[in-house]
């Protein structure tokens, strides 16, 4: 057993590419094998997961940890839902809905908290660990202080969710068509958010400084590029993506925001982290790592309206579980050599 | 540190640094007679074509003066060495150069124009390119990738890089210079020689005309430093200028059109090479006559304390890094192991001290096998232990000294009767070690990290001594460390073998192996290639050796008839 | 700044020596950082109050300020103490007693978090190794009762029993994340959080498979009286029992302990170093997978104490709905710089603004979620002290960027001399 689990990770550190397209095709089949109602769910589930995961990678690739993404996806659900209350439910605004009003709010409230957080750890060195728990425990002190003042309860009001857009022609294809094509806004964005983060990392100048910055700052620094840029971009482009993820979340799946205890974000930021571990900070790995625990989550709610008799309480785990089983499996991985380490032009 | 005259021989004129004599700063290059090095050899006066002018440079550190009025001249086209000890200022003057430190005095000319460099970029800018020690390579990305960083042409409107346009350029540099390097490779595959030829294209791909280079064969095997010198050639015959940082006189003297030594911050002149000789070389940069040979009388030889059969040790991807080390120290014997760093020896002493588990062999220890001994159990058996990385763990940085004087004996009985540290007799352990080591400043209560690598080291070789060890490993016991703390370790060193101990010299410095070692081992990729008597053999030969060749049969040639087993070492 | 000679300079110096002492500028920190999150706290206060709906308030431009940053912190600060500035106060009262109540339970979250910090483990799982350590307690006292003796002898056995079982099963799923992190290299910030959703869901099926109470909240059975933990005969805290002195005692005892462990003993020193320089520790004859686990298990059985004590002095029973004590634990602990003492003093600090945020909830409309914000606020200005330090140069010329350095004697001559401070001779 042990011998095998060890081959196991001999495998995965050897072969890296080999390892995740495995388990993504693993994932994939795995999603073709459920019902379509099951695959939809899955999908809208990994809304949240994938884009907070590829807005983990880029600011973890250029050397800062968010760990505050899950903060980060709180703020902008719950922001998006009350820029939706107050500006109407079911309308429209300027000509355009309320909902995509919404989602900007939910981007631009995010990319503040994440404003604040380059700003502690770029600016003032602070411990990027600790001042990402903060501005999670912030944020999880702030939803349901706003929504009470609010609504005077710590859920907010229901609001009328995205319908579905159906692309025509393409959502006749089969298998993937109503799939991918006939589905929410925020599937879209996650798909094309996906594609984005993936082209933007591997095939710009911008993303080789990044991921030079994470690794080995000096030699970006040397290289006349200016660090402390690079990493303000990567954090605040980490806002942009945990906020289209929490806002997307927010308007098209749930149409509420429970503030109460874990709030409805339900620690989705930290399985996002495990989630980009897993593929090794590759953009695309991360989003079908995200289906994995979607698909987790929505087995959860299908064992549920089957009526089987498991208990909810632990079955509501499973995710949870998973990521603890996976980042066993995968072990320690690979941090970008700098991650977590303040840079100091002109150092030496 | 006494001044010394010129007390040389073969007529290199030297001008003692430069006391006295900051009244004509920023005088033309015309009347820089009474300048230091004017009128050595390699020195062609005003009118000849200097890519790189440093006139009077002072730069000055809370406390220390790092530069005094430092003159350098390099010529276009011209191979130049800059020697001097660690602590010299020659890092410090190339990084005035380069930008990186404002000077408080002095001139920074280059191509004939004065300039003032906010930033490296402005350096870039002028055509200065530098090859740092440690390189500025991101070890996961290519070839391509590094060189182009933070220049890369884009193209479909700096959407995207333009791969084939590095691709090309590349191409076309290694082809002029004659490099062999594939711009596709990946940077952590490539040899620590091929990864400084990387280093050098970067430069070149920023139009770089000037190149410093920090060290550059610190890390390199002797035949890597033989590709490094035909690199320099090219170059230089294409016009470029080199500048190297070195402290070792072989390379200066090798290598070089001129040299210009550095002590304690200033200039002591330049020469050219084929006027002046090693020991001239050596004296001018120390400041006094310089004593290699350290005492050791023979010393009768007692029991085998440490063996090792056949110990091997694989790294993490299952590739021996040790492999088949047979090794017998006995009690009063120095056993030196050279070579060239991360030939295996990092490991090897790893596996003897308990910091990891061999994959196969034995260690055996005063006639007990200890091979799945833990750490613990070898420390109070009476293992100590000088580490490489003194920062990392020799030291607990923002401990102090009190704190740090019991790492390793924590749980001691003398200091810790029943778990509980008594930390006054600690403390008095303390004061012992300060006093008897002669640590400076002599105060306990200090942070480690505030004591200068000297006397961070003479701190961890008091304590590892104190110890009552039988036997010790003392890896690059001197990396780091002044002459001044260095003798007095080696000193340490001597006596602690005249009582009988058992010690494991692991040492990359070669006069250092060959002057304290009874026997001398040389590890090459993870094995012993040859056992040999120190004294016949000569720093040449040694060099071979550490590069991974075998010796022919000639006169001073001592191998043993099975080299790679050097068990048994004879009574002297 | 030597021609200062009036008042002006000698303070001067002495923000000079606090802006340059290690020890006494983290005090320092942590205090500038508990004002700074207070002051940015009030701000919010009060435009969330613009916000809000009322009758009455502050008018600005139109807009009606519901909240008074000040009422508010007022409320929340010396509300939580039982207002001492008026008349007739007791400190026997009842405000008093929950904050002492609240301290009691951060004490133990505090060091639990602080252990582990030491050690070099960030601990997150605090809040699960309680949920766990509390059920546990609830279950072992309440089945065991019927086998023990009532009264007194009752109380003797079952107490400390439930605390056991509390630290034992504290320590054992605490154990769980160090045994990842030392055999397996699973990061422990997220296994521990991971661990912490898995707590809550266990002990929840636990609860409904056979443990549950008949009570509109979901809880356990309640332990008998006598086997919760006593208050102090003649000191009634206005007629409290669910606040006792001895288990603050207790708190303060196992605190000292603790601090005393870092200090004096070798296992102390051991997890001190395996915290700052684990290579050293390694070199020392540290075995750092086993203080891995070991640490993580103290951590988690203080986590689990903590947990018994909310079970056997504030309820008395189990309860579904776990106040967040152990994530308010990371922020005692990061107050405190993971000092044991200085956990003493932070947990006081947030048993004021638990309580407080009970007398706010009362005497004004600020939801008392506001404490979790302000807890949040507070981490993220101990996690920068450059902010503070940078303040402090303003005021003060200190010269270097480097405190350690600007006395010059200490400088290491070679390094300084090089620049680079690491030109190696190999």
């Amino acid at each position: 057993m042990r011998k095998r689990f060890r081959r196991t990770r001999e495998f995965i550190d050897r072969h890296p590419r080999a390892a995740s397209l495995s388990v993504g095709v693993i994932v994939l089949a795995f999603l073709w094998a459920t019902p379509a109602s099951w695959q939809t769910s899955t999908l809208r589930l990994a809304v949240p997961i994938a884009l907070a995961a590829i807005g983990g990678i880029f600011a973890e690739k250029s050397g800062v940890i968010n760990i505050g993404i899950e903060g980060l996806l709180i703020v902008s659900a719950f922001s998006s839902i009350i820029a939706v209350y107050w500006l109407g439910d079911g309308g429209a605004t300027m000509g355009v809905s309320n909902l995509w009003w919404g989602l900007l709010v939910g981007i631009l409230v995010s990319v503040l908290f994440a404003l604040i957080f380059a700003i502690v750890c770029i600016e003032f060195k602070a411990d990027q660990i600790i001042a990402g728990l903060a501005i999670w425990l912030i944020s999880l002190g702030l939803a349901p202080f706003a929504s009470r003042i609010v609504f005077g309860n710590p859920n907010t009001a229901n609001i009328t969710r995205f319908g579905n857009v159906t692309v025509p022609g393409l959502s006749e294809i089969p298998i993937v068509g109503y799939l991918l094509f006939d589905t929410e806004p925020q599937v879209y964005l996650m798909l094309a958010g996906t594609l984005a983060g993936w082209y933007l990392l591997s095939r710009t100048s911008f993303g080789r400084w990044i991921v030079a910055s994470g690794e080995n700052p000096k030699a970006l620094d040397t290289a006349g590029v200016d660090v402390r840029k690079v990493r303000y971009a990567a954090v605040l482009l980490s806002g942009v993506f945990a906020g289209l993820g929490g806002a997307g979340f927010a308007l098209g799946t749930l149409g509420t925001f429970a503030g109460g205890g874990d709030t409805a974000i339900n620690g989705r930021g930290f399985i996002a982290i495990a989630t980009y571990l897993l593929a090794n900070y590759h953009p695309v790995g991360a989003v079908l790592g995200s289906f994995l625990f979607a698909g987790l989550n929505s087995l959860q709610t299908a064992l549920q309206s089957a009526g089987y008799a498991i208990p909810h309480e632990l079955v509501r785990t499973i995710p949870h579980m998973s990521v603890i089983v996976v980042l066993v499996l995968v072990g320690r991985t690979r941090l970008p050599d700098a991650a977590g380490d303040h840079y100091e032009s002109g150092e030496d | 540190m006494t001044e010394s005259g010129p007390g040389t021989t073969d007529g290199a004129e030297l001008a003692t640094g430069s006391e006295g004599d900051t009244a004509d700063h920023g005088t033309d290059m015309g009347q820089t007679g009474t300048k230091t090095g004017t009128g050595t050899g390699a020195e062609t006066g005003a009118g000849t074509d200097l890519a790189v002018h440093l006139d009077g440079i002072t730069k000055r550190f809370p406390g220390v003066t790092a530069n005094d009025d430092v003159d350098l001249r390099v010529e276009r086209g011209s191979v130049h060495a800059l020697l001097g000890e660690n602590g010299a200022g020659k890092t410090t003057l190339m990084n005035v150069l380069y930008g990186l430190y404002h000077p408080e005095e002095g001139r920074v000319v280059v191509d004939g124009r004065e300039r003032a460099f906010d930033s490296p970029q402005d350096a870039i800018d002028a055509g200065i390119g530098m090859i740092h020690q440690h390189f500025m390579l991101v070890d996961s990305m290519t070839v391509a990738e590094n060189i182009a960083l933070g220049n890369e042409p884009t193209k479909w409107f700096g959407l995207a890089v333009d791969r084939e346009q590095i691709i090309a350029e590349i191409t076309e540099l290694c082809d002029r210079y004659g490099f062999d390097v594939d711009p596709e490779a990946t940077v952590e595959d490539l040899s620590v020689g091929v990864q400084q030829r990387v280093e050098i294209l970067k430069a070149l791909f920023r139009g770089a005309d000037v190149l410093i280079l920090d060290e550059p064969t610190a890390v390199l095997t002797p035949q890597e430093v033989e590709g490094l010198y035909d690199v320099l050639e090219e170059l230089t015959a294409q016009g470029k200028t080199i500048i190297f940082i070195t402290h070792k006189l072989e390379e200066a003297t090798h290598a070089a059109d001129a040299i210009t030594i550095l002590r304690d911050g200033e200039s002591v002149g330049t020469v050219a090479p084929e006027r002046t000789d090693r020991e001239d070389l050596a004296e001018r940069m120390v400041g006094r006559e310089v004593l290699l040979e350290a005492d050791s009388d023979p010393v009768a030889t007692g029991d085998v304390v440490l063996s090792t059969q056949n110990v091997a040790v694989e790294d993490e991807w299952g590739v021996d890094v040790v492999s088949g080390i047979d090794l017998d120290v006995r009690a009063g014997e120095i056993v030196g192991i050279a070579g060239v760093d991360g030939n295996g020896q990092a490991e090897l002493i790893e596996a003897i001290t308990g910091l990891r588990t061999p994959d196969e062999g034995t260690v055996t220890y005063e006639g007990t096998d200890i091979t799945d001994w833990s750490r613990r159990k070898r420390i109070d058996a009476g293992m100590s232990y000088i580490p490489e990385d003194r920062h990392k763990r020799g030291l607990v940085m923002p401990f102090d000294l009190v704190e740090n004087s019991i790492l390793g004996s924590q749980r001691d009985p003398e200091f810790a009767p029943d778990g509980r540290i008594d930390w006054t007799s600690v403390r008095d352990h303390t004061d012992d070690l300060i006093d008897t080591y002669d640590v400076r400043p002599p105060d306990a209560n200090a942070d480690a990290s505030s004591f200068s690598g000297g006397n961070q080291q003479k701190f961890i070789v008091g304590r590892e001594f104190e110890r009552d060890p039988s036997l010790v490993i003392a890896t690059h016991p001197t990396r780091g460390v002044d002459i001044g703390s260095t003798e007095f370790i080696h000193d340490r060193l001597l006596e602690l073998r005249q009582e009988g101990v058992a010690i494991v010299l692991v040492s990359s410095k070669l006069d250092e192996v060959r002057a304290l070692s009874d026997r001398l081992a040389v590890m090459y990729e993870g094995e012993f290639i040859d056992m040999n008597d120190p004294d016949a053999i000569t720093e040449e030969e040694l060099g071979l050796l550490m590069a991974g060749e075998q010796l022919d049969e000639g006169a001073n040639s001592a191998s043993s008839a099975s080299p790679a087993d050097i068990q048994g070492g004879e009574s002297r | 700044m030597s021609s200062d000679s009036d008042g002006q300079g000698q303070v001067r110096r002495l923000l000079e020596r606090l802006v340059q002492a290690s020890a006494m500028e983290r005090i320092v920190i942590s205090i500038a950082a508990l004002f700074a999150a207070v002051l940015v706290g009030g701000a919010f206060v009060f435009v969330s109050g613009g916000v809000a709906s009322c009758r009455s308030g502050l008018d600005v431009a139109g807009i009606t300020f519901c909240y008074n940053p000040m009422q508010v912190f007022y409320e929340l600060f010396l509300g939580a103490l039982g207002n001492p500035l008026q008349a007739g106060w007791s400190p026997t009262n009842l405000s008093l007693a929950t904050t002492l109540q609240q301290m009691t339970l951060l004490l133990f979250a505090g060091l639990s978090v602080a252990v582990a910090f030491r050690a070099g483990l960030l601990n997150i799982g605090t809040q699960g190794q309680l949920v766990i350590g509390g059920f546990v307690t609830a279950i072992t006292v309440v089945f065991a009762a019927p086998i023990v003796p009532d009264g007194f002898v009752g109380a003797v056995v079952l107490i400390p029993l439930g605390v056991l079982v509390g630290a034992i099963g504290g320590g054992l799923y605490g154990a769980i994340p160090g045994v990842l992190k030392a055999y397996a290299d699973a990061n422990e910030v997220i296994t521990t959080i991971m661990l912490n959703f898995v707590a809550a869901g266990i002990t929840s099926t636990l609860l409904s498979w056979r443990f549950e109470a008949d009570s509109p909240n979901p809880r356990t059975e309640r332990v008998p009286e006598y086997a919760e933990i006593p208050t102090v005969p003649g000191i009634g805290f206005s007629g409290r029992m669910d606040f006792s002195l001895l288990a603050l005692g207790f708190a303060i005892v196992l605190m000292v302990g603790i601090a005393w462990l870092f200090a004096r003993t070798s296992f102390g020193y051991e997890l001190r170093t395996s915290g700052i320089q684990p290579a050293a520790a390694a070199y020392g004859g540290v075995n750092e997978k086993r203080m891995t686990v070991a640490s993580m298990t103290l951590s988690g059985a203080l986590g689990g104490i903590a947990g018994a004590f909310w079970v056997l002095m504030v309820h008395g029973y189990w309860l579904e709905n776990v106040p967040s004590i152990g994530f308010d634990g990371i922020a005692v602990s990061v107050l405190a710089g993971s000092n044991p003492l200085g956990v003493g003093a932070a947990a006081f600090l947030f048993g004021l603004l638990k309580s407080g945020s009970e007398s706010i909830g009362t005497a004004t409309s600020v939801p008392p979620d506001l404490v979790g914000i302000l807890t949040g606020l507070i981490i993220l200005f101990v996690a920068m002290p450059e902010f503070f330090r940078m303040i402090g140069r303003q005021y003060v010329d200190v010269g270097s960027p480097e405190p350690a350095r600007a006395d010059g004697g200490s400088v290491p001559a070679d390094e300084a001399a090089d620049g680079s401070g690491g030109e190696d001779d190999a």
